[in-house]
Formats: structure tokens, C-alpha cells, sequence
């Protein structure tokens, strides 16, 4: 079966493990965030009637004082940038995040989740701060852990974009 | 002009040399073609395959397909052929996997049965039971010296799982994840410690459980150990890292999330899984020992109950033996199965009643003769049966004479007497027996005691009132002694003579004798035997008392009537 790396990185707190949870079932315990700063999950998913195991590598978020783990980026044939859509700070940090990413791997699909949309009342990102991750390169979508909202789309469409081998959407 | 020349000149070559020049140019043909004609290559092919296929192997890359076409196309046409044809490959391959399977299952069985019921075994059984850890896997716990449980190749760049084997009889579904995992506790020790160059984490441990890791540049190989591994494990799992990195380098390198072309890895990582079990050598003295303890309590006990056995019967055939009216012949003891046989007294107690009593409580088959026992107990109890007599009426045997000794009524003595035709009784005494009178004769007894034939003083001579008393004395008398006679008991008739104290004695003596004379020659002529009469003149001697004077002297001129009955001869008595 056809294998594929994803990791989702992003600043603390943005809600990447709840992503992933709301996606997956999973073994580990959140506590290997906090021991060793990652957690691994698994997702097999049909693509074109091809089986294809996502196996999510959930980074320990960027804080005051750990920057991005590169090691556990090594090989990810995919990326999810996470920004918590009410928190401004996430959503800048994202583009140096990026480029420490795009620094140790190269270009690989990567795609951007807008999270919390459901928090619509402490929303902090205009229209257009939306739309300027897409000139930047990266592929958009909002997404809610707490709703679903987005979530199987944005898995579903890295997916395709890793095992297409381009670099799409860069 | 040159034209001319030109024609003229093909036309003399055509003569000089055209048969030549047809050869020459069908040569040219084939050459200028494929240059080898079907039969040709017929005579070259078997030689340049075996040259090609000593020079590399791209013949065989080339023919596999073809091959591959051709048996499919083959077998879907007639299977049976290629079956008949690869039998006898087949069939020893098959034998050979299932006699290797039935080995392991008989160590198996051997392992759990040699653990099973040792003190040790027992101890694991109840850990067993305690944990819900099964049985098997608490032997293989404690007896493993090390097993290789899972071996993981990892690709060490993106920690993706490439191959994974594992101990048949561990489900682990999680290996991708435990592949990821490991791939990111290598890179957390890697940033934490920043060891030299190439430095990687080599060994960690978790319980009895620990994890060997080789990493090589593409690729990381893992081995999940119980126990501890030798190092010619580790040396194994080197060697296969570096044989996959030689072999699969292409594939390594081109690796994207596809694990297919590292199928044919799992050979090499199954030949790392292996299970080392302590060797039992010592144990079997041991085993022996456990076998033993118990065998040799079940002897004891076997033993124990044998002897009790032997004793309980030894005591019931001594009680058998020494029992009255009993003979033990022979007996056998089977299985708890009793039989005796022997002679048995009619008149003998109960054997199973005699074997009781002591003190063997035991159900067993008898096989008795009848015989006529002359141990006196017996005689006395055939005696005591035949005369029907009474509980308290004490009887024994003094030699063969049969003593009977008590009370008993006088019309007994007869029946008595006819226990001398009892076997064994030789006489029967029953002179030590008291009897008692029926009340007929009693009252008859007590009436002649209570009267008195009265004189006159100094007178032998019987007046009108005492004749008359003598004739009631004679007739009463007479009837008592035909009547205990007749019941076949001795009776004695005592005439007691008195006389009043006036007067000699010698007179008196005198005249005592003959007052009882004329007594006794009224009774003898009445009829009373003389032998049973016996005079007692008495005189003075044995004076009646009373308190008036006169009537003293009167009553004691006088001859008394005393009557005896016994049940053997009696002085002067006669039955």
C-alpha cells in the first residue's frame, strides 16, 4: 500500500492535534507532543480506488521557545500549515514557518488550514489575508475541528497532491 | 561506340562468369540479411544461452515474461499436466513444511507439558491465572532465554515502514505507526544529545522487552527483542541492513510512500526472528523428581492401604478361627473382594456377626459346611437348644457331662435329662438344680408339713382322731411322692418323733421310735414305699415351741411329716 508523510506544523495552540483527531482515531496519547514533540497518527484513505495510508505526523507547535522540529520533517511528502483564524500572530508567523520548511525540505504540496472557523464572533483575519495565502503559493482551507468543517476535504486533497508526486500549489 | 562496348562487355561476362556471378550475389543476400537461417540458429542457440547466462542475467530478465506467459497460458489450458509435473516438487516441499510444524507443535506440547506439573509450573499456572496472561506465553516468559518478536524495516529518511515481520502468534497491527514512532525518537535523540557524527540510538529498553536498532543511510532495521539477545544478533541484523541497502540501493533511493518492491525483504527479516528457549537439561532430574514425590506417596499410600487391608483381614480370620462352631478352610482377598470358606456349627454365631464384633466392619461372601462342632461352648448352646431352656438357667460342660445349675419346675427334669442324646454331652447332671413343686403338689407339701399326729401322754397307740389324721397324712403323702417321682425327682420322707419332757429320755426315745413306727406302718400300708420313709426320732431334741406350757407338751407328743424333694438321690430318697 502506497504510504505518505504529512506533517501539520504551526504555532502553538492553532489547533493542529485537534485536527488530527477529528480526523483519525488515535493510539498516542497526547502526551509524546510534550515528551518527544511529535505525535504520529495513521489515516488510510481511498484516492481514485487506491488505497493510501496518510501517516500524520503532528508537530508540537511553535512557541517562544521551540522553534520548528526540521528533523521530523524529513521525507514528509505533504504539509499542513495550521493558523488559528482567531489569533492575528498565527496567521503572520506562517510565512517564517514556511520558510525554515521550505529551507530544510524543498518544495512539497502544502496547504494551509484556516481553523476555529466556528469561533465566527472572535474572527481577527480579513477576506484578504485569507486570499494572500493562496498568492503565496499555498493552498487554502477553512477549516473547524470542532464542526468537521474542511477537514476530510483538505486531507483528501494532499493526499492527491502527494501522490501525484507534483508540486502542486506551491 | 562505348555503349556498344558497354553491352558487348556485360554480355561476355555473362558468358565467361555468370554461374559465379549468380553465387556471388545470392551471397551478398545473405549477408546483406539477417545472416542466419532457422537452421542455423537451431545449431547456435543452446550455446549462446549458456553463454549468455554465464555472462549476466539479462537473458533471464528478458525470458521471464515470456515465461511467465507461457506457463499461465499453459496451466489455463490443461492445469493437470503442470500438476503432474511439479508434484514431485511439491509434494516433499509440503511434507518437509509440515513435519517442521508438527515439530515445533510437539516442542511446544513437550515445553507445557514439562512445565505443567512441576512445583514451578504450577507456580506459573497460577500466575497465569492471576494476570490473564495464557499459560503458553507465561512458560515462553519465564523459560526464554531471548526471542526476536518483530523486526521493522524502516525507510530513514521519511520513517515510512517498508517491510515488517513478526512472531506468529503476536498481532500488532500498529507497526506503521510504531515505524513513525521510531523514526521520531531517533531524530528526538539525535537533537537532544547532538552525539558525533553518525551517532545513532542503538539500543532501549522497555520491560523484558528491548529494542535493537541498525540504521544504515537509506534505511533503519529494528528488532523487537524478549529477553537477552547475543550479539550474534546484532551481527545479523547488520548484515542484513547492508545486504537490503546493496540489493534494494534503487529502490531506496526512489522510494516515494511505496513499500511493494521491498516484498522480497521479508526473508531476510524473518530469518532474524528466532526464539531460544533454556535449554532443559538440568531440569530433568528435577522433572524426574516431580514425577517421583507423588509416585512414591501413591505407593505409600497404595502400600498403606495394602497393609491395612492385610491386617483388617488377618484380624477377621483369627476372630473366625477362634470363634466356637467355626473352621476357616481357606479365603481369598481380591480387590477388596473378601471370600472364606470353611465349617460352620449350626449352632455357631453369625460370621459376619463374629467378624464385627471385632472390630472389622466388612461385607464378605461365606461359604459355609455344615459340621458338628464338640468345643463345649457349642455343646452347652446345642444343649441350651435343645432343652429350650431359659436365659438364666447356667449350664457347662465338666468333660462330656453336661452341669446345669439353677432352678427350675419339676416337670422340666424329664425334657432336662434328654439332653444326654445331645451330640457331645456325654451325661447330664442335674443334681446342683433347685425345682419347684407345681402348685398342686406344693399345696399338698405344705398341708402334710403343717400336721401333726397327736399321742396321748406316754401312749404310742393311734386314737380315733389320729388314725383318721394318719389316713389324710397317708393318702396326701402318697399322692406327693407318686407325683414327684413320677416327674423323675428324688422326694424323702422324713418322720420326725416327739415326745413331752416328762419321762426318761431313754424312755422317751423309746417311745419316739415307736410312735413313728406305727406312723410308718399306716403309711406303708397305705401304700408309701418303705425306702422313701426315714425315721427321726427325735424325742426331746427338737422340741415345737409355745408359750402356754401344757399345749407345748401337748404338741410335741407327736410325730411330724417332712417332706424333701431333690433332683438327684437323696439320702434315703428314691425317685
Amino acid at each position: 500500500m502506497l504510504q505518505k508523510k504529512i506533517c501539520m506544523v504551526g504555532v502553538y495552540g492553532t489547533g493542529k492535534t485537534c485536527l488530527v483527531q477529528r480526523y483519525v482515531h488515535s493510539i498516542f496519547s497526547a502526551r509524546y507532543l510534550s515528551t518527544v514533540g511529535v505525535k504520529i497518527d495513521r489515516k488510510e484513505i481511498a484516492l481514485d480506488g487506491q488505497s493510501v495510508m496518510l501517516l500524520l505526523w503532528d508537530l508540537e507547535g511553535r512557541d517562544d521557545h521551540h522553534d520548528v522540529n526540521t528533523s521530523y520533517l524529513r521525507g514528509a511528502h505533504g504539509l499542513i500549515y495550521v493558523v488559528d483564524g482567531t489569533r492575528r500572530e498565527t496567521y503572520d508567523q506562517i510565512f517564517e514557518i514556511r520558510d525554515i520548511v521550505t529551507a530544510a525540505l524543498g518544495p512539497i504540496p502544502s496547504a494551509v488550514a484556516i481553523n476555529k472557523t466556528d469561533l465566527t464572533a472572535e474572527w481577527k483575519l480579513t477576506p484578504a489575508d485569507e486570499a494572500a495565502v493562496e498568492t503565496h503559493g499555498l493552498h487554502r482551507v477553512r477549516t473547524s475541528a470542532k464542526t468537521g468543517e474542511g477537514v476530510e476535504a483538505m486531507f483528501q486533497w494532499l493526499a492527491r497532491s502527494a501522490v501525484g508526486g507534483n508540486g502542486a500549489a506551491q | 561506340m562505348p555503349d556498344n562496348q558497354t553491352t558487348e562487355f556485360a554480355e561476355l561476362r555473362q558468358l565467361l562468369v555468370g554461374p559465379e556471378q549468380r553465387r556471388l550475389e545470392a551471397l551478398a543476400d545473405r549477408l546483406d540479411g539477417m545472416g542466419i537461417t532457422p537452421a542455423e540458429l537451431a545449431d547456435l542457440l543452446p550455446e549462446a544461452i549458456a553463454l549468455r547466462s554465464r555472462r549476466d542475467q539479462q537473458l533471464g530478465r528478458a525470458l521471464a515474461p515470456t515465461v511467465e506467459t507461457a506457463l499461465r497460458e499453459s496451466i489455463r489450458r490443461n492445469p493437470r499436466e503442470i500438476a503432474t509435473a511439479i508434484f514431485p516438487v511439491l509434494g516433499p516441499a509440503i511434507r518437509k513444511a509440515i513435519a517442521e510444524t508438527m515439530a515445533s507443535l510437539v516442542r511446544s506440547i513437550n515445553s507445557a507439558v514439562e512445565h505443567s506439573l512441576s512445583p514451578r509450573g504450577l507456580k506459573w499456572r497460577l500466575e497465569s491465572w492471576r494476570t490473564g496472561v495464557s499459560f503458553p506465553e507465561i512458560v515462553i516468559k519465564h523459560s526464554l532465554v531471548y526471542r526476536v518478536e518483530q523486526v521493522f524495516l524502516i525507510h530513514a529518511e521519511t520513517g515510512l515502514l517498508l517491510c515488517h515481520v513478526s512472531a506468529s502468534d503476536l498481532k500488532l497491527p500498529d507497526a506503521d505507526l510504531i515505524s513513525g514512532m521510531l523514526t521520531a525518537i531517533q531524530d528526538f535523540v539525535r537533537d537532544s544529545f547532538r552525539p558525533a557524527e553518525g551517532g545513532t540510538l542503538r539500543t532501549f529498553s522497555v520491560g523484558d522487552h528491548t529494542v535493537h536498532v541498525e540504521a544504515g543511510p537509506a534505511a533503519v532495521i529494528a528488532a523487537v527483542v524478549r529477553g537477552e539477545a547475543p550479539e550474534g544478533l546484532l551481527r545479523r541484523l547488520q548484515f542484513a541492513l547492508e545486504s537490503i541497502h546493496l540489493e534494494f540501493a534503487t529502490a531506496l533511493a526512489e522510494f516515494s510512500g511505496d513499500a511493494a518492491p521491498f516484498e522480497p525483504v521479508r526473508p531476510v527479516l524473518a530469518d532474524c526472528l528466532e526464539t531460544v528457549l533454556a535449554e532443559p537439561g538440568t531440569g530433568s532430574r528435577k522433572t524426574w523428581l516431580t514425577w517421583a514425590l507423588p509416585l512414591l506417596l501413591l505407593v505409600a499410600l497404595g502400600a498403606g492401604l495394602a497393609i491395612r487391608s492385610s491386617l483388617r483381614w488377618r484380624r477377621a480370620i483369627a476372630a473366625l478361627d477362634a470363634e466356637p462352631g467355626i473352621v476357616v478352610i481357606g479365603g481369598t482377598r481380591d480387590w477388596g473382594r473378601w471370600q472364606i470358606h470353611g465349617l460352620k456349627d449350626p449352632v455357631a454365631r453369625d460370621p459376619e456377626a463374629v467378624v464385627r464384633a471385632a472390630g472389622v466392619s466388612v461385607a464378605f461372601l461365606g461359604r459355609w459346611e455344615p459340621y458338628l462342632s464338640l468345643d463345649s461352648a457349642v455343646v452347652v448352646a446345642r444343649a441350651r437348644k435343645a432343652i429350650g431352656a431359659p436365659a438364666d438357667l447356667a449350664m457347662l460342660l465338666r468333660r462330656d457331662t453336661l452341669v446345669l445349675l439353677g432352678t427350675v419346675p419339676l416337670n422340666w427334669l424329664r425334657s432336662i435329662r434328654l439332653a444326654d442324646r445331645v451330640v457331645g454331652v456325654g451325661s447330664v447332671n442335674v443334681g446342683e438344680l433347685a425345682l419347684t413343686l407345681p402348685p398342686d403338689l406344693d399345696s399338698l407339701r405344705r398341708s402334710v408339713a403343717t400336721t401333726l399326729v397327736r399321742f396321748d401322754p406316754g401312749s404310742a397307740d393311734l386314737t380315733g382322731g389320729a388314725s383318721a389324721t394318719v389316713a389324710g397324712l397317708a393318702a396326701s403323702v402318697r399322692s406327693l411322692v407318686a407325683g414327684v417321682t413320677g416327674a423323675g425327682a428324688w422326694v424323702r420322707i422324713e418322720l420326725v418323733g416327739r415326745t413331752d419332757p416328762s419321762g426318761s429320755d431313754l424312755t422317751n426315745q423309746d417311745l419316739a421310735q415307736r410312735r413313728i413306727d406305727r406312723v410308718a406302718a399306716r403309711f406303708r400300708e397305705a401304700g408309701i414305699a418303705e425306702a422313701v420313709l426315714v425315721p427321726r426320732p427325735v424325742a426331746t431334741g427338737r422340741p415345737l415351741a409355745s408359750d402356754d406350757p401344757a399345749e407345748r407338751a401337748r404338741i410335741n407328743r407327736s410325730v411330724a411329716v417332712q417332706v424333701t424333694v431333690a433332683s438327684r438321690s437323696i439320702d434315703g430318697g428314691k425317685p
